[in-house]
This record gives C-alpha cells, sequence and structure tokens, in this order.
C-alpha cells in the first residue's frame, strides 16, 4: 500500500536533523523540528517549516521523550517521523507508537528493530543464517561468570564489553587483564542503563588487528534486498568511528563479494526493511571477519556510500517507507569512485575531552568533490549535553589516493572553526600519516599513532593570520594603549 | 619575508655607488678597506641607540624599516640595528623578536653591515650565561658586526664571544667602556687595549671601539687617549661611540677624528635628543669644514633624515620625562641608554621627585665602588641608589633624604672614605647603607661578575651589604671568569621545559629568545601565537591605540595580499565587556572584548598534592560511587575508589581516589559544571 508523506518530523538535533531535512527539501517534503531549551536557536530549527519545543536541555526530558515526540508530530500535522541516527533511532517501542499513532515510520519494522537491538539475540540470528560470529558470552551477571568463560573457553585478553541495547561505540570497554575487569563491568552496566536505559551486558573476544567493515543495504516491503557495497571504519578513537572510507581499502573483489552476499542473506533472513547496516568486524591476519550487529538505522557515515553509488539513501528510505519498489536491482549498482568522510567532534584533539561554547568563526570547505554536513552555524553554540559531532566531512576522486588529496585540502586549507577544539588537526595529521596513505592500520591505529599524530604540523594561512591581526586591533580599539607597551 | 610593506624599495637617489664595506667580506678586508681609506666613516645607531637612548627602545621595524632603503647606498660604515636592550624590550614591549628584524633589514639592505651590541657573559640579559649558552645563541645570529664591551672591562669575559664570531668570519669589535674618574688614566685604558690585542692575536682583523657610553668624557683626554692608543698601535682602527649628555660631543668627536680615529657613532639628526649620539648631517658639515673628509653619500642621509620625521610622532609618548642636557652626567655617569627607562620607573614608582637626589648619590656612589655605568653595572648602581633613597624617604622624608646626602658628602669628599674618623652614630648610619641592596649588587660583591677594575671595595662595604657574614663572603669572593666557574646549562632539559611550557616544539629562534629571558620569551610566544603578525604590519598610531571612530580603517600587506580592517562601531562597557564590530576585508565581525572589570567567576583549581582535579571539562553527576552512595566530608575512602563521577558528552569519566585517605573538603556540589583541573576534593592521606 503506497502511502504519503506531506509533512515529516524529524526526531533528532544537529548533522542528522540538517541532513534528513535537505532530502525533505529536495522532495518538497515540509519538515518539523523539535529542539530543547537549550537548542531553541540551533541550525536544525532554523532549517525546518516549523518547529516544537519538546523539553529540557537532558535528552530523556526532550530527543529521548517519546510522548512528546509523538505530540509534537500531530500538533504540527506532520504525517511521518525520521529518527535520524542516535536518540530514538534504534528504539523498536518508538516505531511502534509512531505507526500507532497513525504516522509513518521512517525506519525498519518494529520488530526487526527489536530483534538487532538485543546484541545477543542478534548474534543467535546471525549464527543460525550462517554468518560468522565472534565467541564471547551473553547477559553477563557478574565478573565471576566472565572469568569462569574466559576460563572454559579458552579465551584471552583482552576482551570487550558491550551494551547489549547499544551501538555507536557507547556503554562499550576493552579490557587487557583481570585487574580493570571488575571497573569496567560495573561501568559498562552503569553506562548502559544511563544512555540505553537497560543495564544488559554481553562479553566477547577482542579481535586484534582487527578492522572494521560494514555493509550497506537497502531492502523494500516487497522482498527486494539490495547492498550498496561496504565501507571501511577502522579509524576509531575510545571506539568510536572518526573517519571512514568506501571502498575498503582491505578487501579484495572475492572477499568483497563474500561479505555483501553474506550481509544480504542475513537481511533477506530477518526481513529488514528500510536502510540498514551489518558490521563486520575484519581479521585482516587471518582474512576472517566476524559478525558484529546490525544497525537498524541511518548511519552517520552513509554519505561516503552516496558519494560512491550517487543514490540518496534517505530519500530511498522514505520511498520504502511509504511502500514503493526499490527503483533499482543489484547489477544496477556501480560504486565508480573513492569516498573519505572525517568526523568533526568538538573535542580535544590531543586529549578527547569534549569543547564546547560558541562557534566563533566557521568557514566551510568548498571545490570540487567535497560534501560537507554541518549540524553547526558561524555564532552557534554546542551545548555540552548532547553528542560531540558537529559536521560531516567527506571528499571523493576517482581513487582513493584522489580522494585523500581533497580532504588534505578540505581539512588543511578550506576547513576553519573557532571557539569550539575539534578534532581538525588530529583528522588532518591521520591522513597524512604514512601508514593511513597506505592502507595499512588497525582499529588500535590510533593508540599506536596517537602521540606522533599530535605533534604533526598544522599549517598557517594569511586568512587566519589576519582575524589574529584583527582580535588585537579589536582589543586595542576598545581597551586603549597597554600597560606592558 | 613574506611581508611586502617590507618589500625592497628604490630611494630614487641614483647616483655613484657609496657601498665600501658589505657583508660577506673578511673581517680582514673590512679593517683595510677603512684603514686604506683617506677618509673617516660613520655607524648609524638610528636603529637601536637612538632608539634606547631617547625613546625606551619603542622604535618598531614598521617604522625603522623606512629608512632601510637609504641606508643601503648611504656609504654607512655599519647600521647599529641589534643588541643592547632592543632585543629584551622587542620581546616584552614591542612583541618584535630580534630574528624578523634581522630577516626584514637584510632584504632591505643587503649591502649594509648589521652591528649588534653585545655585554660579553651577560650576551643581551643582565646576568653572566654559562660557555655553552653564548657559543651556542653567539653561533646561530646573522650580525656582521659584533660590538663587546664589558662593564667591568674585564677583557677575560670577551673570550667566548670572540671565539665563535671570529671563527665564523664575523668581524669582532671589541670595546673600551670609557668614564671619566680619578682611576680611569690613559694608561688604564692602554692595559685594556693591550688585553684585547692580545685576545684577538693583533689588531689586523678588529676594530677597536671607544664607548663612551654615558657621555661625559672630556675634549682633551678624548684627544690624548686616541692617540696614545695610536702610538701603541700604529695600525689599530679605532670607532668612537659617544654620547651627547654633557652637550660636548661634536667638538669630543672632532677631537678624536684629528688624533686618528677613522669611524664615529652618529644617527638622524631628526632623532637626535639629549642622550644619544650626534647629528649625522651635522657631523659630516661639521668634520668637512675642520678639513676631515667623510665618506658619506648626503644625499641619501638627508632622505633618511626627512624620513624619520614622518612617523617620530608617534612616539612622543616614550621620550624621557627629564629633558634636556645634563652636564652633571660627569658626576653621576647615568649612561645615554639608562635615561629614559630609569626616569619612567621613577615616574610609576612616583619618586620622580627624588630624581636629583638619586642622581647626587649615585655621583657619591660611584667613589665607593669602582666600574663603569652601562649594563649591567648601570642597572646595580641605579637600583642600589634609587633604593637607598626611597628607604630614607620614605622613613625620614625629605630632611632624611637631605641629611643622607650630607653624610655621604661628609664622609667621602671631606673624609676621604676614612669609617673611622666618622661620628658613633654616623659609623651605623653609613655600615646600614647596603643592608637592602639587591641580590645583584651582592653577586657584583663576591665576584660573580669577574674582577673589578680598580680592586674590590673596603671592608665596611661588605659589612654593609652582608652582616654578620661579611667576612665569610670575603674569604668566598673569586677573582675568576664567570666563563671559567659557570657551569654548562642542560639545553636538552631546557628546550623540554620550554616546550612544557608553550605546549608545543619551539622553533630555533624561540628557543634562543628563551635562552636569554626565559619568562619573557614564553609571554612574547603566546602573544604571539594569538596575535600574530600585527607587531610587523599595523602602524605605529593604530598598533598603539587602535581604531579610534566608526569609518576609521587600517590597511597592510600580509605575505603579499592586501587587507583591511575597519571598524564599523564600538559598543559601550556592559558588565565588563566591549563589543566592537569591524569590517576585515569588508566581511563584518564582532570581537567581543573583556575589560579588566571583567566579571571573574572564581574557580578553585587543584594545587596541593591531596587536590583532587577534574581531568575533563563536564558535568558533576554523582558524588562518591553506587555502591557506597554519595560521600561526605570526613568520609575514609580507599586508593582506586571511585570518589566522582564527571559526564561529558554522554561519556562517563569516573574519578578515583589516588591514595587512602580521609575527605577534608567537597568542593562541588551535584550538576556543578566543571572545568579542566577544576578542585573537585581535599583529601588528607592517611
Amino acid at each position: 500500500m503506497e502511502r504519503k508523506v506531506n509533512k515529516l518530523l524529524v526526531a533528532n538535533r544537529g548533522v542528522p536533523a540538517v541532513r534528513v531535512m535537505l532530502t525533505c527539501r529536495d522532495r518538497k517534503i515540509r519538515t518539523t523540528a523539535v529542539y530543547s531549551t537549550p537548542d531553541r536557536l540551533a541550525h536544525h530549527v532554523f532549517m525546518a517549516d516549523s518547529a516544537v519545543h519538546i523539553g529540557e536541555a537532558p535528552p530523556v526530558e526532550s530527543y529521548l521523550n517519546m510522548e512528546h515526540m509523538i505530540n509534537a508530530a500531530l500538533q504540527t500535522g506532520s504525517d511521518a517521523i525520521h529518527p535520524g541516527w542516535g536518540f530514538l533511532a534504534e528504539n523498536g517501542d518508538f516505531a511502534r507508537m509512531v505507526m500507532d499513532a497513525g504516522l509513518t515510520w521512517i525506519g525498519p519494522p518494529p520488530e526487526v528493530i527489536r530483534l538487532m537491538g538485543d546484541k545477543i539475540e542478534a548474534k543467535k540470528i546471525a549464527a543460525r543464517a550462517d554468518v560468522p560470529t565472534i565467541p564471547g558470552i551473553s547477559d553477563v551477571k557478574d565478573v565471576k561468570e566472565i572469568k569462569k568463560w574466559l576460563n572454559e573457553a579458552d579465551v584471552n585478553f583482552p576482551v570487550m564489553i558491550k551494551a547489549a541495547a547499544g551501538g555507536g561505540g557507547r556503554g562499550m570497554f576493552k579490557v587487557e587483564s583481570e585487574d580493570g575487569l571488575a571497573t569496567a563491568f560495573s561501568q559498562a552496566r552503569s553506562e548502559a542503563m544511563k544512555a540505553f536505559g537497560d543495564d544488559t551486558v554481553l562479553v566477547e573476544k577482542y579481535i586484534e588487528s582487527g578492522r572494521h567493515i560494514e555493509v550497506q543495504v537497502v531492502a523494500d516491503e516487497h522482498g527486494n534486498v539490495v547492498h550498496l557495497f561496504e565501507r571501511e571504519c577502522t579509524i576509531q578513537r575510545r571506539n568510536q568511528k572518526i573517519i571512514e572510507e568506501a571502498p575498503s581499502p582491505t578487501l579484495n573483489a572475492d572477499l568483497r563479494n563474500e561479505i555483501c552476499l553474506t550481509a544480504v542473506r542475513l537481511m533477506r533472513e530477518i526481513g529488514y526493511r528500510s536502510a540498514g547496516t551489518i558490521e563486520f568486524i575484519f581479521d585482516s591476519v587471518t582474512k576472517k571477519f566476524y559478525f558484529l550487529e546490525v544497525n537498524t538505522r541511518l548511519q552517520v557515515e552513509h554519505g561516503i556510500t552516496e558519494l560512491i553509488t550517487g543514490l540518496d539513501i534517505v530519500g530511498i528510505m522514505l520511498d520504502v517507507a511509504t511502500g514503493k519498489k526499490l527503483p533499482f536491482k543489484q547489477p544496477d549498482i556501480h560504486p565508480n569512485r573513492w569516498a573519505l568522510e572525517v568526523r568533526l567532534n568538538a573535542e580535544d584533539p590531543r586529549s578527547f575531552s569534549p569543547s564546547f561554547g560558541t562557534v566563533t568563526r566557521l568557514q566551510i570547505p568548498q571545490g570540487p568533490n567535497v560534501r560537507v554536513s554541518s549540524g553547526v552555524y558561524e555564532g552557534d553554540d554546542v551545548p555540552p549535553y548532547y553528542d560531540s559531532l558537529f559536521m560531516l566531512l567527506m571528499t571523493a576522486g576517482a581513487d582513493r589516493q584522489d580522494a585523500i588529496r581533497v580532504m588534505d585540502r578540505a581539512l588543511g586549507r578550506n576547513l576553519r572553526v573557532e571557539g569550539i577544539k575539534s578534532l581538525q588537526p588530529l583528522l588532518l595529521s591521520i591522513i597524512r600519516h604514512p601508514a593511513f596513505i597506505a592502507g595499512e592500520f588497525s582499529t588500535r591505529f590510533l593508540e599506536e599513532h596517537h602521540d606522533e599524530l599530535v605533534s604533526m604540523f598544522v599549517e598557517k594561512n594569511s586568512e587566519d593570520e589576519v582575524l589574529k591581526i584583527a582580535k588585537y586591533v579589536a582589543e586595542i580599539s576598545a581597551l586603549g594603549p597597554q600597560g606592558w607597551m | 619575508m613574506k611581508n611586502s610593506k617590507f618589500k625592497t624599495q628604490n630611494t630614487g637617489n641614483e647616483t655613484e655607488n657609496y657601498v665600501l664595506v658589505k657583508p660577506g667580506m673578511s673581517p680582514k678586508e673590512i679593517v683595510d678597506k677603512v684603514r686604506s681609506s683617506a677618509k673617516v666613516f660613520l655607524s648609524s645607531t638610528g636603529m637601536r641607540d637612538a632608539g634606547q637612548s631617547d625613546y625606551k627602545n619603542r622604535h618598531r621595524i614598521y617604522d625603522l624599516s623606512t629608512l632601510a632603503p637609504y641606508y643601503n647606498n648611504m656609504g654607512l660604515f655599519s647600521a647599529e640595528c641589534h643588541g643592547g636592550a632592543r632585543w629584551h624590550v622587542g620581546v616584552m614591549n614591542r612583541r618584535e623578536s630580534p630574528f624578523e628584524e634581522i630577516a626584514i633589514l637584510r632584504e632591505l639592505m643587503p649591502d649594509v653591515l648589521l652591528q649588534t651590541l653585545i655585554r660579553e657573559t651577560n650576551l643581551w640579559g643582565y646576568r653572566p650565561y654559562p660557555k655553552n649558552v653564548i657559543e651556542y645563541v653567539v653561533s646561530r645570529i646573522d650580525i656582521d658586526v659584533w660590538r663587546c664591551f664589558s662593564f667591568l672591562n674585564d677583557v677575560r669575559n670577551m673570550r667566548a664571544v670572540a671565539e665563535v664570531v671570529m671563527k665564523r668570519g664575523r668581524l669582532f669589535q671589541p670595546a673600551i667602556s670609557f668614564t671619566v674618574a680619578e682611576w680611569a688614566t690613559n694608561k688604564y685604558y692602554l692595559g685594556v687595549v693591550r688585553d684585547i690585542v692580545d685576545l684577538c692575536g693583533g689588531t689586523d682583523e678588529i676594530i677597536v671601539c671607544i664607548k663612551d657610553m654615558a657621555g661625559v668624557g672630556s675634549i682633551k683626554q678624548i684627544g690624548t687617549l686616541v692617540d696614545s692608543i695610536k702610538q701603541a698601535y700604529p695600525e689599530i682602527v679605532l670607532q668612537y661611540h659617544r654620547h651627547i649628555t654633557d652637550g660636548l660631543a661634536m667638538p669630543a668627536l672632532l677631537a678624536a677624528a684629528q688624533a686618528g680615529t677613522k669611524i664615529f657613532d652618529v644617527e638622524e639628526d631628526s632623532l637626535v635628543r639629549f642622550y644619544g649620539q650626534s647629528p649625522i648631517l651635522g657631523v659630516q658639515a661639521y668634520f668637512e669644514e675642520s678639513g676631515i673628509s667623510v665618506h658619506l653619500n648626503r644625499k641619501d642621509a638627508e632622505a633618511a633624515v626627512q624620513k624619520v620625521r614622518e612617523w617620530i610622532g608617534h612616539y612622543e609618548w616614550a621620550e624621557s620625562p627629564f629633558k634636556g642636557y645634563d652636564h652633571t652626567v660627569t658626576s653621576h655617569k647615568m649612561p645615554g641608554g639608562a635615561f629614559p627607562s630609569s626616569f619612567e620607573q621613577a615616574e610609576k614608582g612616583e619618586f620622580l621627585h627624588l630624581m636629583p637626589a638619586v642622581l647626587k648619590v649615585m655621583s657619591l656612589y660611584n667613589k665607593i665602588i669602582h666600574y663603569f655605568d652601562v649594563t649591567p653595572g648601570s642597572q646595580i648602581t641605579w637600583v642600589t641608589c634609587s633604593g637607598i633613597v626611597n628607604w630614607y624617604a620614605k622613613e625620614r622624608g625629605e630632611a632624611g633624604v637631605n641629611h643622607l646626602i650630607e653624610l655621604l658628602v661628609k664622609f667621602i669628599d671631606e673624609k676621604g672614605l676614612n669609617l673611622d674618623s666618622m661620628k658613633k652614630e654616623e659609623q651605623a648610619e653609613i655600615l646600614g647603607l647596603f643592608r637592602n641592596a639587591p641580590g645583584d649588587f651582592k653577586n657584583l660583591l663576591v665576584g660573580s661578575y669577574g674582577k673589578l677594575p680598580m680592586g674590590w671595595p673596603p671592608g665596611w662595604v661588605y659589612r654593609s651589604a652582608f652582616g654578620e657574614e661579611w667576612e665569610d663572603r670575603i674569604r668566598e669572593r673569586r677573582e675568576l671568569s664567570p666563563l671559567d666557574v659557570l657551569e654548562d646549562d642542560d639545553l636538552v632539559k631546557l628546550r623540554k621545559d620550554m616546550s612544557e611550557a608553550i605546549g608545543r616544539a619551539p622553533s630555533e629562534e624561540e628557543f634562543i629568545l628563551y635562552l636569554m629571558h626565559p619568562k619573557d620569551a614564553v609571554q612574547f610566544i603566546e602573544f604571539r601565537d594569538k596575535y600574530g603578525e600585527a607587531p610587523l604590519v599595523l602602524p605605529t598610531d593604530v598598533w598603539r591605540e587602535g581604531l579610534k571612530k566608526p569609518g576609521d580603517r587600517v590597511e597592510f600587506e600580509l605575505w603579499g595580499k592586501p587587507y583591511c580592517i575597519e571598524l564599523v562601531s564600538m559598543g559601550s562597557e556592559h558588565e565588563g565587556v566591549i563589543h566592537v564590530v569591524m569590517k576585515v576585508n569588508n566581511k563584518t565581525r564582532v570581537y567581543t572584548v573583556e575589560t579588566p572589570r571583567a566579571k571573574k567567576i572564581e574557580i578553585r583549581m587543584a594545587r596541593e598534592p591531596g587536590d583532587i582535579a577534574t581531568p575533563i571539562k563536564g558535568n558533576v553527576w554523582r558524588i562518591g560511587n553506587p555502591e557506597r552512595g554519595a560521600l561526605k566530608v570526613g568520609d575514609i575512602v580507599h586508593k582506586g575508589e571511585e570518589i566522582a563521577n564527571i559526564e561529558a558528552m554522554k561519556m562517563e569519566n569516573a574519578i578515583e581516589a589516588p591514595f587512602d585517605g580521609q575527605i577534608k573538603e567537597i568542593c562541588v556540589k551535584l550538576n556543578d559544571p566543571v572545568s579542566e583541573g577544576q578542585l573537585l576534593f581535599v583529601i588528607e592521606e592517611l
């Protein structure tokens, strides 16, 4: 049955909200923004055609408040909700509530979300579908249980403790030895409770020198499941991706085919619909890949897949949510370039401690082969309550070297952010690092190279320099001659 | 240089080539050229000592560089543009680095010898540096002529500088510190020249300077001194540096020229005030009229004099409040370079009215301890004497100051420094004279700077300065040069310290600034990291006052591209903040400027060993831990136990007790926002 979306509420803020609204503008679909008190003047609010205040700063009172979301949609005459990523994107109950309220849910069916949201269940289903999985135990109640498993399954440290309901790197703790086990266990549970409202955790063997590879899949309600090839997201900090690229520089044609078809098989098995991603960890020594999880939502890094395929994944989500068929079959998908993405987080590039405040200067990169997805504008405030991502910067090229060269220009010569600290200098150092350029790295790249990366040189340009001079002129004009003169 | 303000310019005065000596020539070639010429030569101090003597070294390279194109074909022997206090004042007050200045001048006047003034082991600072620092620094500075003086005329102290300079093939110019005193005879100075000639292996590769830094030399004495040096060393090339403070400089220069001096320090006529050097055009005219031919492109010299008038008005604020010549300099001996800064200190310290008394006490002090009033000696004299006068003024008022002077006049001039001939209570007072003297005065007495030219001061000076331990101090006193005493600095460690202070690896030039003046160099680098090249590109009025009214604009070039900053409007002060709206290359920007009255919310930072800080900025979302709940003052905590949790961007950060201890204070409340390093707990270790 085909439905129509006339007005869409985006149950999100910042970068994902802005991203979804841009496709809506393409489609001439009107949009509704929601905002918490500190986000009153945020970028996504002004992007939308209407906006609703949904609560105070803490996420549970605003962006995680399901009732307020539904009411906001009804009150503004919106007929559909897109959750973006994070917040309520992988909440099956919310998806159900949206549908029960007579609104169109832009995402996979609630049952699929619930099923895949339970990491333990998901792993079982993957195993049933003959998808390789990592050794581990689920629903861990105490540290003793972990020790017992380590012993019985003959697994060595390091191990990974993860929130069963988690995703996006939250509630994940790598444990190097028995000493850190207790602290990490309780911290994982506590963070899981705070972030996802569920403190169930699982423990898995940690794959050393692993690479993170994932497959983008789209599916409609007519039984069509098509993959849009893979992305590699190996460069991470604290288990959160900071650089992604497509295609993966790790895979050869056979492995690529195998991993993509495995993904399609799993998604078909679970009856997936909309856009989703299957994440794998790839052991570059043994050339084996293991199932990690299914992300039942739009992912942060979907843009690089759009760049290599020319498709609009948000647009596809809208189409299949309204009952349309996918407009293509697998043989129609021909990626023909290389794309790179870096995540600009408002963080200290040395310590990764969060930075917030006013963006006093924002110069957005332009020029050939650059795509920017910004959640903020110059003069905007980055509040301390939410995810630190404020901008995605993507570049493309005929090959990997091209894409890196464009990224070097965009990060080094174009992008300027002042007022808040950002990962920019670190990201620039990474893409200039010989190991990155050679494509030889693991998820531990940052830990291994952190010191040399932060000491690398950030170039000066006259645009920045003149603003320093202007700052001086402003201060002296206001304050007059200074005592130190 | 990327900055096109400092592009090579054509002066339009192209006639014959006046360049006789230039960078790249060997010292011997330079000395030969001067020796074999029938004419005398001039060095301009317009870019250094002129500014130091009358304008507190505030002349910016922005303005000075406008003279460079004229200097390039003026026929100068050299341009003194570096050293003395210009280095330190540049770093502290002008926020220019001496390296930038050299680079700019090399570009604009490639044919002129660049000259520095260096204080033997004290380099461009105020204390002796170890030998490895001297060698490191001197070998890395691109200067052609190295004038080196010792305030003790202790030629041994020049060795390290001399060796590096001569090995590099640059011209070493040892200077005799010259003053007028009973003990400062021609014979004495001839002895200093002999030491210099011995150190430098003859007179073929050096030029010897007679440095009258206070401007006190009598016309007759300078003539006889030059004559006796020339008789002892007929081939020696002499340069005469003389300040004008006593009002008798020009005839003194002529007397020196007639006795055989070849090079003279002068400055642009339009820069001349009261304490610097003689006017270049006047000297040339006076010499020519007296039958001494001067090597000078008069046309370019006149143009440079005229050029100065375009910008000198911006520096009126920097001039000494003490105006006019001062022939009493012959007794108090304050050097030209110290006049504006000493009077500035007196003004700031609110004792300007005591200056006549301070100068009088300086003239009496000179008769007790014999050295030369030039850096760092002049600072020691100044701080010691102004300290004594201020102490009397504070304790006993104006009458006390008068009494002090009467006492000293009696003791020194009437009783010939014979302590026993003074009354008991007068003796006690004299023995209290140096009780509050500065540390450098005491260092001088124990020989830290080297040996004094006329021997050590009498025992009572030590009693006065050191009290009961005075005899120990005399026993420990050394006569060795600091070069033979000071241990090398650990340069690797210093570089590391510096990297920590500025948060990055320093450049080679930044490291040298740090070696000279660590604290000031760090501040300089922080300033430049924040304000970029503002000190180099902004005109002096904007540098000092900013833009005054809406519509005022400043145009400049940066790295070869044009820029314009225009003031649109300025808000009034509100809660310690002024908003300034400016157009920067037509783009409107708002700057929030905090005034000194800006509200500062006091945040307690962790400082002591028992202070527990948050490593990140965030919110306190738990004090204590889930197992034992909230903590309160008096609770015992154990090493490794979570005592608080800071949340930032949804990530938890456990704060753990670093040792077993008892909570003495909890400095934050639940849900408080905290910034990096902020104090959370005070814990007493058990």
